[in-house]
Parts: C-alpha cells; sequence; structure tokens
C-alpha cells in the first residue's frame, strides 16, 4: 500500500511530534514507543529533516512512525 | 317436443357457441399481449419491484387459467386491471432503478478520497504496530492487550477494505464507501487505543 523507502514521508496519517526543549529522539521514542532503543525508527522516518540524530531543534516537526 | 322448439333450442344453442368462440381470439391475443408486455420489464422487476412483479404473475396465471377453461368472458373483464397493473409494475421498478443508480453515483464521489485516504490510515497503524511490537515496553497508556486488539484489527481491517475495493471495481459505489466507512471508522478507534493522535 506505501512507499517503502520512507511510508512515512507522504502518509497524512502519521502521527507528528513537535519538537519542545529538551527533547531528544530518545525521549520521544520512550514516550511513543515505551523504548527509547527505537529512536531509529523516528530517525530513519525524518531523515530528509535530519542528518545527525543528535541534532534535533524546538519547533521541528518529526514524524513518529 | 314440438319440432319448432327443437329448431329453436338448437338455433340458441349455436348463437351461444358462436358468442363464446367469438370472444375466444380476443381473450387470447389480450393474454399474449400482457405476457409479452410483462416480459420485456420482468428482469428489471425482479431487481427493482420483486413483491410487486409476484403479485401480478399471480393475476396474469390467473387470466391464463381462466383461458384455458374457457372462460374468455372472465378473462376479458381481469386484462384491464392486468395491464393497468404491468404499467404501474413497469414506473415503480423504473423509479427505483434511477434512485439507486442515483445513490451510486453519489457514492462514487465519495469513494475518490476514500480509496486513498483509508489505505493510508491503515498503513499508519500497521507501522507503529510493527514497531511496538519490537519495543521492550510499551507506551503509557497501551497495554498487551490493546496491541493484540490492534493487530488482530489490522487483519480484519485489510479483509473488508479488499471487499470494498472488489465492490468498487465492479461498479457498486454504495456497496465500496459502506464497507471502507467501516474500515475507516475502525481504524479511527485503533489510532486513538494506540495513541496516534499529534501532540
Amino acid at each position: 500500500m506505501a512507499d517503502e523507502k520512507n511510508p512515512a514521508a507522504d502518509n497524512p496519517y502519521t502521527q507528528i511530534h513537535v519538537v519542545q526543549s529538551g527533547d531528544s529522539l530518545s525521549k520521544i521514542a520512550q514516550k511513543y514507543y515505551g523504548d527509547a532503543s527505537l529512536y531509529t525508527k523516528i530517525f530513519e522516518a525524518n531523515r530528509d529533516v535530519l542528518s545527525d540524530p543528535n541534532k534535533i531543534k524546538p519547533g521541528q516537526k518529526l514524524r513518529i512512525p | 317436443m314440438k319440432k319448432s322448439s327443437l329448431w329453436v333450442l338448437a338455433a340458441l344453442t349455436a348463437v351461444l357457441i358462436a358468442g363464446c368462440q367469438n370472444q375466444r381470439a380476443p381473450a387470447e391475443q389480450a393474454v399474449a399481449a400482457a405476457d409479452s408486455s410483462l416480459t420485456s420489464t420482468r428482469d428489471m422487476a425482479m431487481r427493482y419491484a420483486p413483491d410487486q412483479l409476484q403479485a401480478v404473475d399471480t393475476q396474469l396465471n390467473s387470466a391464463k387459467d381462466k383461458l384455458a377453461k374457457g372462460d374468455y368472458k372472465g378473462v376479458l373483464a381481469d386484462i384491464p386491471a392486468i395491464n393497468s397493473a404491468i404499467n404501474n409494475l413497469r414506473d415503480t421498478a423504473t423509479a427505483k432503478q434511477q434512485e439507486v443508480q442515483a445513490a451510486n453515483d453519489k457514492a462514487k464521489d465519495a469513494w475518490g478520497p476514500m480509496s486513498t485516504d483509508v489505505p493510508k490510515m491503515v498503513d499508519a497503524i500497521q507501522s507503529r504496530v510493527d514497531i511496538l511490537s519490537k519495543s521492550h515496553h510499551l507506551p503509557k497508556g497501551v497495554t498487551k492487550d490493546t496491541l493484540a486488539a490492534a493487530k488482530s484489527s489490522v487483519d480484519s481491517m485489510k479483509a473488508v477494505w479488499n471487499d470494498a475495493s472488489t465492490a468498487a471495481t465492479a461498479g457498486d459505489y454504495s456497496t465500496a464507501v459502506s464497507k471502507g466507512q467501516t474500515v475507516k471508522d475502525q481504524a479511527s478507534q485503533v489510532m486513538h487505543s494506540l495513541g496516534m493522535t499529534s501532540s
């Protein structure tokens, strides 16, 4: 049904998280997946806006697959 | 009995038989015409007005029985009502067909956006379910039962969506939209249960 490279990219039903001050991909993964180690899933889904998983900015809108 | 009386009786009998025979052809033609008229509308009537068709069939069969028994007068008396019933049946079936077609056209308009939206909803849910299945723990508000129910729902949603797509391919957009809406409603519930609303 979807693009296999980044299925979340053009899916309007993919959840969006607006980065807050103090956020990290690990914290965000903990929040949505219950497991911080799954931060790579969030990074992969946002390669178009993130070049480094350790560098996220408040206000950024990240897809949460 | 006097010879003259016998002649009168014979003459009267002949007139009676001739009168009956005079009605035979018109009765036969009337029944044949009604039968032909009903045949031309039967398929549509069977689909859109089956109960009414059954009633008209009963009326026409009754006339055919009378015809077989030689009750030509009875047949001719019944035919106007039968023809009227056949016309009413045709009108009812035609109106119903148009109503169904209009509903289907409206459903076709609704199917367009639905056919792109619903698969994406299901894809988003599938993605989340796949990731949560790898998680060592579950996020707040999501239990093992919730996740199991979501997995099961994805399977059933895909099955129902497949049915909806098949109906759409066949041109039955009313059924397609009805099934599609079922999937959409279920998907919304599952997304809510998994905490998939945006913050």
